[in-house]
């Protein structure tokens, strides 16, 4: 897949928000603080909404990767040659 | 002349810590904890100062306690010695073992200051680095831990000299008796006198260009480290007599383009391992590489594009983890890490960091009595965790044997050359802006040193070098104190950075990261070997030394 897109124009047009981010600016106008101490007040709250202990996620996810990078290996392989040996 | 009369303030102690890093702060801490007087000397402020001061997101290579030497072994000569991070291959192993050994106990030693190293559930979350040799690295909220460490600094009466560069050692033979200081708000000039000496203010950035968004005004990089340290520890312990070791080999890493940053635990994806590619899409693992660019498969993209929505909300969290400041700049870019992807700079030299550093022994000290270095500032071996244990170690070891050394002799002569030194940039009228001349070493380093070296280039790099020296440094200008302190700052850039052009001379072979056009191929003479420097009777002297032998009966004794 061409990565044309990625450098054109629009890149800069879009607009994109960051939800903590977002959070963060909130808090720290709201409480006339720093983004620093807005940050200490709501990162955890934000982190509970993140599946950190759900294990069979994240074993799940890291599995899936796992065989895609093998996958790639092999195909960097195919495509470039063996690896250049250091 | 009397000291008191050369020197706006004289303070005496027992250790000097020089730098308020990750390591220099625990180190200070450690030494007061025991009972000693302890001086930090901070060029800027401890608390938000250094590459640690927006925070970092891991404590690397994280393993449980009770390694012996034959395990350490068994992982080595399995894995190699990529297992243990950057610059592995060129530590002394025993010295290596030491800093893996030490690091649960240095995270418990951290938690005792007030440093977060559990995570929200009151565990330790790790993130096992399946493909970094099976160690594992600690996810941490590090956000304020340069105002936690300096806090607990300040509290247990560590003298915290903020705003305060070390300019030069002074020594008495081969003994390093203190420093000669400069305040960079007051401008006072000042002699510190110590017992002994710790060099902490990490690695040496500033010789290469960084791919900043506007190259030519903007020198300072901010995202990952070492951000832009000047080598302060390795330029001033190498005047004073100290080896420095593998000064040929600068790394070449992670960088992206356009200011953007993804941190530690983003490039490792939390676990998850990002998606890097070529230039039209093509994912490799070889997405970087020289091989690859010379095949015209660069600009090489990172990609975060392929993380289900919970992993885009855990890299949110390493953001404000370590980068704050890269929300900011990602959204005025109209950046949008589900939909766009990183440019990765092209793959060359950008710093000396890992294997470059000063030479000590098993115990962090160097050949001279009474200084040693730790953390970045050391050659082989670097990572967060290993800031915090050779610190550690460092500050456990000093307290044994301070009643050992004497007490300092410092030599007014000396004193006052030195502040003849640091004060000429104050009298200079129309002279030379420091980064003048720090933009024009910086191009010297990329047209003669470059990421594939030669004789011929090295050679008149070399020459561009001495030319730029004799005719600008004495002519660079400062209308402040801080102007000063970057005045003093290109005096040790110099110095480091014809260090390396003599080191890359040295090395006649191409192996790793390190390429030389005349000689391509790996010389097997230089197996084992790491090259050290030493400046004697004002010559660089290089000296090829080979690494010992691990110790198998080594056994770590904890108080």
């Amino acid at each position: 897949m061409a990565n044309y897109g990625h450098t054109s124009e629009a890149h800069y047009e879009d607009k994109f928000e960051f939800p903590l981010w977002k959070i963060i600016q909130e808090y720290a106008k709201k409480h006339d603080c720093s983004y620093v101490d807005a940050s200490e007040a709501v990162l955890s709250d934000y982190v509970k909404t993140i599946k950190y202990d759900d294990e069979e996620f994240e074993n799940k996810c890291v599995e899936i990767r796992h065989k895609e990078l093998e996958a790639v290996s092999k195909e960097d392989e195919a495509k470039f040659g063996p690896r250049l040996k250091p | 002349m009397s000291l008191d009369k050369i020197a706006n303030k004289i303070v005496e102690t027992d250790v000097l810590v020089v730098g308020g890093g990750i390591a220099g702060l625990p180190c200070a801490h450690k030494l007061a904890e025991r009972g000693l007087n302890v001086v930090m000397a901070e060029k800027a402020k401890s608390d938000r100062s250094g590459s640690a001061g927006q925070g970092i997101d891991h404590y690397s290579g994280f393993m449980p306690e009770g390694m012996t030497p034959t395990q350490f072994k068994e992982i080595w000569d399995k894995m190699g010695p990529g297992a243990f991070f950057g610059g592995a291959d060129f530590s002394p192993p025993t010295r290596l073992y030491r800093t893996m050994l030490g690091r649960k106990w240095a995270s418990d030693e951290l938690e005792k200051m007030g440093v977060p190293m559990k995570w929200d559930d009151g565990e330790y979350r790790v993130i096992d680095i399946k493909y970094h040799g099976g160690w594992k690295s600690l996810r941490v909220h590090w956000m304020n831990v340069k105002p936690i460490m300096a806090k607990a600094c300040r509290k247990i009466g560590v003298n915290m000299m903020e705003r305060t560069m070390i300019t030069d050692l002074l020594t008495d033979g081969k003994r390093v008796v203190g420093a000669t200081a400069l305040n960079t708000r007051t401008g006072e000039f000042i002699v510190i006198k110590a017992k002994a000496t710790v060099m902490a203010t990490g690695a040496f950035a500033r010789l290469y260009n960084p791919e900043t968004a506007q190259p030519w005004k903007y020198k300072f990089r901010y995202h990952w480290c070492p951000a832009s340290v000047s080598g302060d520890s390795w330029a001033m312990a190498y005047r004073a007599g100290a080896e420095l070791g593998n000064m040929e080999q600068a790394e070449r890493g992670y960088r992206f383009r356009d200011d953007l940053a993804l941190s530690y635990g983003n490039v490792r994806g939390d676990g998850l391992e990002s998606r890097r590619l070529c230039w039209d899409g093509t994912e490799t693992r070889r997405a970087g590489s020289v091989e690859l660019a010379r095949q015209g498969m660069d600009p090489f993209y990172y990609s975060l594009e392929h993380l289900p929505e919970d992993y885009h909300k855990r890299i949110e969290v390493a953001y404000v983890d370590e980068r704050l400041l890269s929300f900011k700049v990602a959204e005025e870019r109209g950046f949008n890490p589900k939909t766009h992807r990183y440019e990765m700079m092209e793959h060359r030299p950008n710093q000396l960091n890992c294997p470059p550093g000063i030479v000590t022994d098993d115990n962090w000290k160097t050949n001279l009595e009474g200084l040693y270095a730790i953390g970045d500032t050391v050659a082989g071996n670097h990572n967060v965790a290993a800031c915090a244990v050779t610190a550690l170690l460092v500050g456990e070891h000093l307290p044994n044997v301070i009643g050992s050394i004497p007490d300092p002799k410092v030599d007014e002569a000396q004193v006052e050359a030195q502040k003849e030194v640091d004060m000429l940039p104050l009298k200079v009228k129309d002279g030379t802006e420091p980064m003048e001349l720090e933009c024009a070493i910086r191009y010297a380093v990329e047209r003669y040193v470059g990421s594939f070296r030669s004789q011929g280039k090295l050679q008149e790099g070399l020459r561009r070098l001495s030319s730029l020296r004799k005719r600008f440094l004495d002519e660079l200008q400062a209308s402040n104190p801080h102007f000063q302190m970057r005045a003093i700052e290109i005096r040790n850039i110099l110095d480091l950075t014809r260090l390396h052009m003599k080191a890359c001379l040295e090395r006649k072979e191409t192996r790793g990261q390190f390429v030389r056009l005349d000689y391509p191929e790996k010389d097997p003479q230089y197996d084992n070997l790491v090259m050290n420097m030493c400046l004697k009777d004002g010559e660089d002297i290089i000296e090829w030394k080979k690494l010992p032998e691990l110790d198998m009966n080594y056994k770590e004794e904890r108080k």
